[in-house]
């Protein structure tokens, strides 16, 4: 397996899209790009200019949210947090042509490749869906066809990142299905792709919890292999739970993002 | 310090109107960041008690009720932590009937924050209760998890330490230490121990937990004195 | 999906990945997939799945079945230390 020697280098902003109101995904282009694992996240670090007290210096873990079979590039999907550092300078202030110092890609244990097989179940919260997306993007360009399921709790309809894809990947592949779950305001309508959609289905409107848990898990059983990812609450409780459903604890990793944005 | 120059990245603030009243390095908060080394401690109130050990006499030890009981004062102080964060208001010492003090406070993460309310009972209130050993020159803070950290004792007396219950007139807040956490306004932050249990004598300084791996032994905001050789 | 109510130290908490970089440049190589076996209680986890806390003046890194400290990281201006007196053991692969 290939280690790579962690060094800094200066990325190029190449485009900025926004997904929600609250997320943005920048493309980046690296000089010294490596093909990443799916799961694995970049370093990304900022420099006030000397000015500043003492050269001020802050640096934050962003998840890869690309495939790596996307060649050269990296995008990043980034959550503006109201009072946060880093965030809002990348929304407000980098436009493309910007460089961006980051180092990676970084991790070994919150990570999925198509030869890890499945069936496998993706449990998101909020933003925790980021490196998850890796895996569905990679497993998309390497045509498995593994059952796959992903579990994603969200407030809102409209804080769903990358709503479209996931209805299109599971429009076209059979073996994929999303399920979502809304924690506030339930849309209206909301139809999600399963496999026998009931009509007018608006999603879950609740918090994770062991039923809904049941439900999604139940034709994989005791053989899933779960990715939780999001706020630490979320993924303690999750964790807990699948534990308790005697879950195999080493069929289950999981990806911390600390308290969730505002 | 080496690292691409980020444009427009401005950093913390340290706002000219206050310089002065911030210790070197630290950069001003109007919230209250919360810094743990580990998971909030859930001693019942029943189970807690507060010990003053080593060389003493005889050992002391008052349960919630007995520590609620002893003379209380209250102390607004501005607050430093070495991660580089200040709150600040306007400090001046003043004494009213049940004694307030107002100062400030540092973390080493470098945050300042002022006009930080408490409610407590001062170290020199404690040391009544027992007789320390003369040879006794130093302090090791414990706490409920683990945490310690150490003080020349002379920095503890004379108003200048104090065991607070009650931040802005509430019950200390669980993830801000509560039942109770030591206060030290004139060091840095990690010297006033959250989840406080006790106050051990001792002859010769001794490292706490961070002490004991890079951070000054004794803390003071005003010398910079963040890391061991500072 | 918001934070609940519980307790904000445990909602403040990450896990070895956050800290992956770091260890990573301490180590030269990816350590979240080490298994660090617990002083206090002989469990074994992932460096990946251990509890750790980064809001403090250094980096706390804690056993998930008991809690006890397993590691601590402190990086000043000059140095870095590590203490891990808390891990009986790391194992991690023959070849990274």
């Amino acid at each position: 397996m290939e280690q790579p020697v962690l060094q800094w280098q200066a990325g190029t902003v190449t485009a900025i899209r926004p997904e929600t109101l609250k997320t943005k995904s920048f493309t980046l282009a690296l000089p010294k790009w490596m093909a990443h694992r799916p799961g694995q996240h970049y370093d990304v670090r900022l420099t006030a200019p000397v000015t500043a007290p003492d050269g001020y210096q802050t640096q934050r873990s962003y998840s890869i949210a690309s495939a790596p079979e996307r060649m050269g590039e990296l995008e990043l999907t980034v959550e503006r947090i109201e009072d946060g550092e880093v965030s809002p300078y990348l929304h407000d202030v980098l436009v493309p042509g910007d460089q961006l110092e980051v180092r990676g890609p970084i991790g070994g244990y919150f990570v999925w490749e198509v030869s890890l097989g499945g069936p496998l179940l993706l449990i998101a919260g909020g933003s925790g869906v980021v490196p998850l997306m890796a895996m569905l993007r990679h497993r998309a360009a390497q045509h498995a066809t593994m059952p796959t399921r992903m579990l994603y709790s969200s407030r809102t309809a409209d804080d769903v990142i990358y709503r479209d894809e996931l209805d299109a990947l599971a429009a076209s592949d059979r073996t994929f299905e999303v399920f979502f779950s809304f924690t506030r305001q339930p849309p209206e309508v909301f139809f999600t792709f399963t496999r026998q959609p009931p009509t007018g289905w608006t999603g879950y409107r609740r918090r994770i919890d062991a039923a809904m848990l049941g439900e999604v898990i139940k034709p994989f059983d005791k053989r899933a292999r779960v990715y939780l990812c999001g706020p630490t609450l979320l993924v303690e409780a999750v964790a807990n739970t699948l534990v308790q459903m005697e879950l195999p604890t080493e069929q289950i990793r999981t990806e911390r993002f600390g308290p969730s944005g505002a | 310090m080496a690292g691409l120059i980020s444009r427009g990245f401005l950093g913390r603030r340290r706002p000219a109107e206050v310089e002065s009243r911030l210790p070197p390095g630290q950069y001003l908060v109007t919230d209250f960041p919360v810094l743990s080394a580990g998971p909030t401690p859930h001693t019942p109130l029943d189970k807690w008690s507060f010990t003053m050990e080593g060389l003493v006499r005889s050992p002391k030890t008052w349960s919630w009720a007995e520590f609620q009981k002893l003379p209380t004062e209250t102390f607004t102080v501005d607050i430093s932590c070495v991660t580089k964060w200040t709150k600040w208001s306007w400090a001046e010492f003043q004494k009213l009937p049940t004694e307030t003090f107002t100062v400030d406070i540092s973390c080493v993460t470098k945050w300042t924050k002022l006009d930080t309310k408490w409610l407590g009972v001062t170290v020199d209130t404690l040391l009544q209760a027992v007789q320390v050993d003369p040879a006794a020159h130093y302090v090791m803070a414990f706490s409920d998890g683990g945490y310690t950290t150490n003080l020349p004792l002379d920095e503890m007396v004379q108003g200048q330490a104090f065991v607070a219950f009650q931040f802005d007139d509430k019950p200390l807040a669980p993830e801000h230490g509560g039942p109770a956490r030591l206060v030290v306004p004139h060091l840095y932050f990690w010297k006033s121990a959250k989840w406080i249990r006790g106050l051990r004598f001792m002859e010769r300084d001794q490292p706490g937990f961070w002490e004991s791996l890079g951070y000054h032994i004794h803390g003071d905001p005003w010398k910079e004195e963040r890391y061991s050789g500072d | 999906m918001e934070t609940d109510e519980g307790d904000m130290n445990t909602a403040l908490m990450v896990d070895g990945n956050a800290v992956a970089g770091q260890l990573q440049q301490i180590f030269g190589r990816d350590m979240t997939m080490a298994m660090a076996r617990c002083a206090a209680c002989a469990r074994e986890a992932e460096m990946g799945a251990l509890m750790v806390f980064t809001q403090a003046p250094g980096v706390v890194l804690r056993c998930p079945a008991c809690q006890a400290v397993i590691a601590r990281i402190v990086e000043t201006p000059s140095a870095i230390y590590l203490e891990a007196r808390g891990a009986a053991f790391l194992r991690m692969a023959a070849q990274p």
